[in-house]
């Protein structure tokens, strides 16, 4: 039992960085219909950013008499990276995706793709080969809890993701920008004419989405903190699934699919078989879409939506 | 329109008439490096070329390759091979017949070092992998040979260590099953181990996939079978997840690794976590003598940080091919017959002097050479610990 | 020539156009003929002329990697290839123009057989002298044809049916795994299977049928997707599908009589030049005919509007499925001939960066177009390899080209557009030359 507990804490965890990847990119998908395939490398992104950020903040720190907590620093460095990082997304937005609002949106999803593939390369130019430590900026405090062992960092992880995740529902469900993605979701043809600005809104679900990206990138580098120019790649194609399995445009289903994802991993690795640990997990996801084809929470696309 | 034309040809007339090889063709051999210059491996791409460049400078601070009484100027071609199977071949391929290279020292992963090994011998070009370990990279290919001591050799020499050492009983391993080195490794040991100690010594065997951060359930696995060790043929970045994973969720006991633990990233990322834990390796950097210290020494300056297991036999396989040239006596100018002169040489070559140790070709292209084990001192630096020769 | 100046003041367009005016009577097979006397002259006296304008030797990939890599010799590699293939092809293509058009008239009375044919024998003939000048064209030129392959195929999917599939490189190992595993078997002394079971004589006739059992395995695998997927319309093909990349490549991971992680090597060498040619001329000529035939509209219509499509009584799951097997099966061949050509394959030869590869040529080249697929598959191809020189910065190079592509021309390079042979060869003359 005890192992049980131990296993779904863990599965708390890593299902939180896919909730959290997953609900950028289903906000993207949701609100304007686009695969966002640089969403991945947006993460990745936002994880040096937050380690540019944090070395120079903990620089700062020793230096002069500017002493600040070291929990201050990283919460100053998420903030910090979410707003740096929401500009990569607009740029990504203006690049390579308004310019194909008219074209298929498979198009879009390729340019998205390639910007990725340039963000990579580009890291991997500027920054060289080597790998990157992640500075610990809080110490890890191991509780044990009648034998089920607990972080605070795995505990800090969760509850800011989930602080995130309820931010932003209530950002959509309040505010009138909120209101706006909404009626954009609802018809993207018809709801720009109603003096909604459309590009405004484009540039605000990136920038919202990439922000969330960061925020996964940092908690993710302060859980993990060996940083590489190709971490974004897989976590961003399984956030992909979990995005679309949630259900299209819904941030509940991309949280729920998300985790349910990350528990699902976790969960086959623990007791079925550590090596047909990808086998199985998908297998369960195909079976799932076999019963619920427009996932949890999405309702039946029309069917003039083409690719 | 017309001045235009009478433009350009001029230009290119007087561009002719200035290219630097238009008339005058030297004397130059030409080694070949195929590397993981983009792709999954980055690095050690980088180190393998650091190292290639390194040794370039030498052969030209001694002005060049003296072979029967000649000096040759040497070239070195480096060719990205992405990581990719494929563009590995195309890339030997195109150093041997475009570039027309003497011999190819690369790719270093198995899954690129066989299907360029597959060009290098059936067009006749010797080629060393430095550190490749699959056997299939060898296997029946006369043209091609390896830098490294291979799995069956390494996996009871960590078993033999860790038995010796703190007598334990329950062994524990964790490894990557989609990448092939750590996975023979992880198997070669798990048989050793079990020789050793008896069926079902072996307590706990669990893998993930390349790429994966969170070990968290392989480890909770490990610590309830009661594991006394961890055996995690990994590589660097992942070797500190799993270490501070590992001991984040409460595993006492050491954690042992292999030669791919052989960087400076290896303590760079893992911290502290790592000090005072076990590798096999070929090679241990402090307290290094003689040319193995002036490598490092001369790596660190120049690039600045100590070089991997990589660069180090990517330096030894170059010395190889260096003194299998050598060796030649005369090289003839005709390329195929120089090939397999230079192919003959490496054969024959016996107790070559390396860096990572003295080294004999077998009759397959593998070298015998000793292991040593190394301990991450408190310091952060590899100590040589004992040392196990087959 | 005396209004050059305010011609060439408007820019190169015009210029290029009037090239365009200029070649526009050149049939096919004049063009054919000055390639294949462009490459015969670059067999005979290629090696001469690039020591006369100063070049190590051949410039392998028309010049590219060595302008590249030595700026200097940039005028001397113009100069080759404008020696060797630009005069020849033009000034033969010009010159044979009015012959090959004669031919070309005469040949529309007979069967299409026999001019295609002649036309595949004449392309063929090019593709053979120009990659027996070293075995690295050779090598690049079969990957190509591969990758022709596998750009068509998925272009089945992602252009003509207008869904988006990630499981291309899924169907790639199944087929390349099942035609590996038979020709080892049977053909090759292993480690895996043991001594090979049948004198080696008898490969190249089993290879054919070991390629399609590929395909039609990966079929197979495709059919897993397509019973849930293909129920409703939507963007769930493209997870699902991403699923079952997943799924196969951690089933090949975990299949140690397949070699697990480290593969299977030494596949025998049956998937030379010749042989690629031909299956990949196959695969064209077979989709072309599905995607022009009656289920091919039907798929257009399905991607248009599926209601519709229904209402004008198109089946349309059954021809989503159908289309979409097909193409499973064309994947599992080019996977086969890929391994052969390789010989070697790993469960990690069939990744997320494959699939990358896959859509960018496809969505590169052209959606819904065999000319596309073309294009697509040769450029992203011989870019590659052209831009070796600039090492790291090829991979920003290149992605670079594709959203300008992406967005200038949002569709791909060529899309939607027929491929039709009759037209391909046609006499090129002008309707009021024959007056």
């Amino acid at each position: 039992m005890q192992l049980f507990f131990q296993h779904l804490i863990n599965a708390l965890q890593w299902g939180s960085f896919y909730a959290l990847i997953a609900l950028g990119y289903s906000m993207v998908y949701g609100i304007l219909m686009l695969f966002n395939f640089a969403h991945g490398d947006i993460f990745m992104v936002g994880a040096y950013i937050g380690f540019g950020v944090a070395t120079a903040l903990a620089a700062l720190a020793a230096l002069s008499a500017l002493a600040l907590p070291n929990w201050v620093i990283l919460v100053l460095t998420i903030l910090i990276a979410m707003y740096l990082t929401s500009f990569v997304g607009m740029l990504v937005e203006r690049i390579g995706y308004r310019p194909l609002r008219e074209a298929p949106r498979a198009s879009a999803a390729i340019t998205g793709l390639m910007i990725g593939i340039i963000l990579e390369t580009g890291n991997l130019a500027i920054l060289g080969a080597q790998r990157i430590r992640f500075p610990s900026l809080i110490k890890t405090q191991v509780y044990d809890i009648g034998g089920v062992v607990v972080t605070n960092k795995k505990i800090m992880i969760v509850v800011v993701s989930l602080v995130l995740m309820l931010a932003l529902n209530e950002f959509i469900k309040r505010t009138r920008w909120g209101m706006a993605m909404r009626a954009m979701a609802f018809d993207y043809v018809v709801i720009p004419l109603m003096g909604v600005p459309l590009n405004t809104i484009a540039s605000l679900t990136f920038a919202l989405g990439s922000a969330l990206a960061a925020a996964a990138g940092i908690l993710f580098a302060v859980a993990y903190p060996v940083l590489d120019p190709y971490i974004g790649i897989t976590y961003g194609w399984k956030a992909f699934v979990a995005a679309i399995l949630g259900g299209r445009g819904s941030v509940k289903g991309a949280c729920l699919a998300g985790f349910l994802l990350g528990f699902i991993e976790i969960f086959v690795g623990a007791y079925l078989s550590s090596s047909l640990r990808d086998l199985i997990a998908y297998s369960i996801i195909l079976l799932i879409l076999v019963f619920r084809p427009h996932g949890f929470f999405g309702e039946p696309h029309s069917a003039k939506l083409r690719l | 329109m017309r001045k235009g034309l009478l433009l350009v040809v001029a230009i290119l007339v007087v561009g002719l008439a200035l290219s630097p090889c238009a008339w005058a063709k030297s004397k130059t051999i030409k080694v070949g490096i195929n590397a993981p210059i983009t792709g999954d491996i980055p690095k050690v791409g980088e180190g393998s070329k650091y190292a290639a460049e390194m040794w370039l400078e030498d052969i030209k601070a001694a002005g060049g390759l003296q072979v029967g009484g000649e000096k040759y100027m040497v070239e070195i071609i480096v060719e990205d091979n992405e990581s990719k199977p494929e563009s590995a071949a195309k890339a030997a391929t195109k150093l041997i017949t475009e570039d027309e290279v003497l011999a190819i020292v690369g790719p270093q992963a198995s899954s690129q070092a066989i299907p360029a090994g597959e060009m290098a011998n059936n067009y006749g070009t010797p080629m060393i992998s430095p550190w490749s370990t699959n056997p299939d990279t060898t296997k029946d290919r006369p043209f091609v040979f390896r830098g490294c001591f291979l799995d069956p050799f390494q996996g009871p020499v960590v078993a033999n260590f860790i038995k010796d050492e703190f007598g334990f009983k329950k062994a524990a391993v964790l490894y990557d099953i989609a990448s092939d080195y750590p996975k023979g490794l992880a198997e070669v040991f798990k048989e050793a181990w079990e020789n050793i100690n008896g069926p079902g010594s072996v307590v706990a065997f669990e893998s993930f996939t390349t790429k994966d951060a969170d070990f968290s359930s392989q480890l909770t696995n490990i610590i309830s079978s009661g594991a006394q060790f961890l055996f995690t043929p990994q590589y660097y970045n992942e070797v500190a997840l799993i270490v501070q994973q590992a001991q984040e969720l409460g595993f006492k006991g050491p954690i042992v690794g292999s030669d791919s633990w052989g960087s400076a990233e290896t303590v760079k990322l893992c911290g502290e976590a790592c000090y005072g834990l076990f590798f096999s390796t070929h090679y241990a950097a402090a307290g290094a003598t003689g040319a193995t210290k002036e490598f490092i020494e001369r790596y660190e300056k120049k690039y600045g940080y100590t070089p991997d297991d990589v660069g180090a036999l990517t330096w030894d396989a170059l010395r190889l091919v260096q003194k299998a040239i050598e060796d030649t006596g005369k090289l003839t100018g005709n390329l195929k017959n120089d090939r397999v002169a230079v192919k003959d040489a490496l054969a024959k070559i016996k107790e070559f002097d390396g860096i990572t140790g003295k080294m004999t070709f077998t009759p397959e292209g593998d070298p015998i050479k000793c292991a040593v084990v190394v301990r991450i001192s408190e310091k952060g630096e590899f100590e040589f610990y004992k040392s196990a020769c087959p | 020539m005396a209004n050059d100046t305010s011609v060439s003041a408007k820019g190169g367009s015009t210029r290029f156009g009037r090239l365009r005016a200029y070649v526009a009577d050149v049939p096919l097979l004049a063009w054919l003929l000055g390639g294949l006397v462009a490459v015969l002259l670059e067999q005979t006296v290629g090696d001469t002329l690039a020591d006369l304008v100063g070049l190590p030797k051949v410039p392998v990939l028309f010049g590219c990697m060595i302008m590249l890599k030595e700026p200097t010799l940039i005028p001397s590699a113009l100069i080759f290839v404008a020696l060797v293939y630009g005069a020849p092809i033009l000034l033969l293509g010009k010159l044979m123009a009015r012959p090959g058009n004669w031919m070309a008239d005469r040949m529309t009375s007979w069967p299409i057989a026999i001019p295609v044919v002649l036309h595949l024998v004449l392309l063929y003939a090019i593709m053979h002298f120009w990659a027996d000048v070293s075995l690295y064209r050779m090598l690049t030129l079969r990957l190509t044809l591969i990758a022709i392959m596998l750009t068509l195929s998925l272009n089945l999917i992602n252009g003509y049916m207008g869904e988006f599939s990630c499981s291309h490189p899924g169907f790639m190992a199944l087929g390349a795994y099942a035609a590996s595993a038979v020709m080892v078997l049977f053909f090759v002394n292993d480690r895996l299977f043991g001594e090979a079971l049948l004198p080696e004589y008898l490969g190249p006739f089993i290879f054919p049928a070991a390629l399609v059992l590929g395909g039609i395995v990966a079929a197979l695998g495709a059919l897993l997707i397509a019973i849930p997927s293909f129920k409703t319309r939507g963007d769930y093909l493209a997870i699902i599908s991403l699923a079952f990349l997943f799924i196969v490549k951690s089933l090949f991971e975990n299949l140690q009589f397949l070699g697990g992680a480290r593969g299977i090597k030494g596949q025998p060498d049956y998937a030379d030049l010749p042989t690629v040619f031909c299956w990949t001329v196959l695969c064209i000529w077979i989709i072309n005919n599905f995607v022009r035939s009656t289920m091919g509209k039907a798929l257009n219509a399905v991607r248009d509007d599926e209601m519709a499509a229904e209402a004008m009584t198109v089946n349309t799951r059954f021809t989503k499925m159908v289309a979409f097997l097909f193409a499973a099966f064309w994947a599992g061949i080019a996977g086969g001939l890929f391994a052969h050509t390789v010989r070697f394959i790993n469960p990690g030869t069939f990744d997320l960066k494959r699939l990358a590869e896959l859509l960018a040529m496809v969505y590169f080249g052209g959606l819904n177009s065999v000319y596309g697929s073309i294009v697509g598959a040769v450029s992203i191809n011989l870019l590659g390899e052209m831009l070796r020189p600039l090492a790291l910065y090829k991979w920003i190079v290149i992605p670079l080209l594709l959203i300008l592509v992406m967005i200038y021309r949002p569709t791909g390079l060529v899309a939607f557009k027929e491929f039709d042979v009759r037209k391909l060869i046609q006499s090129k003359r002008k309707p009021e030359d024959e007056v």
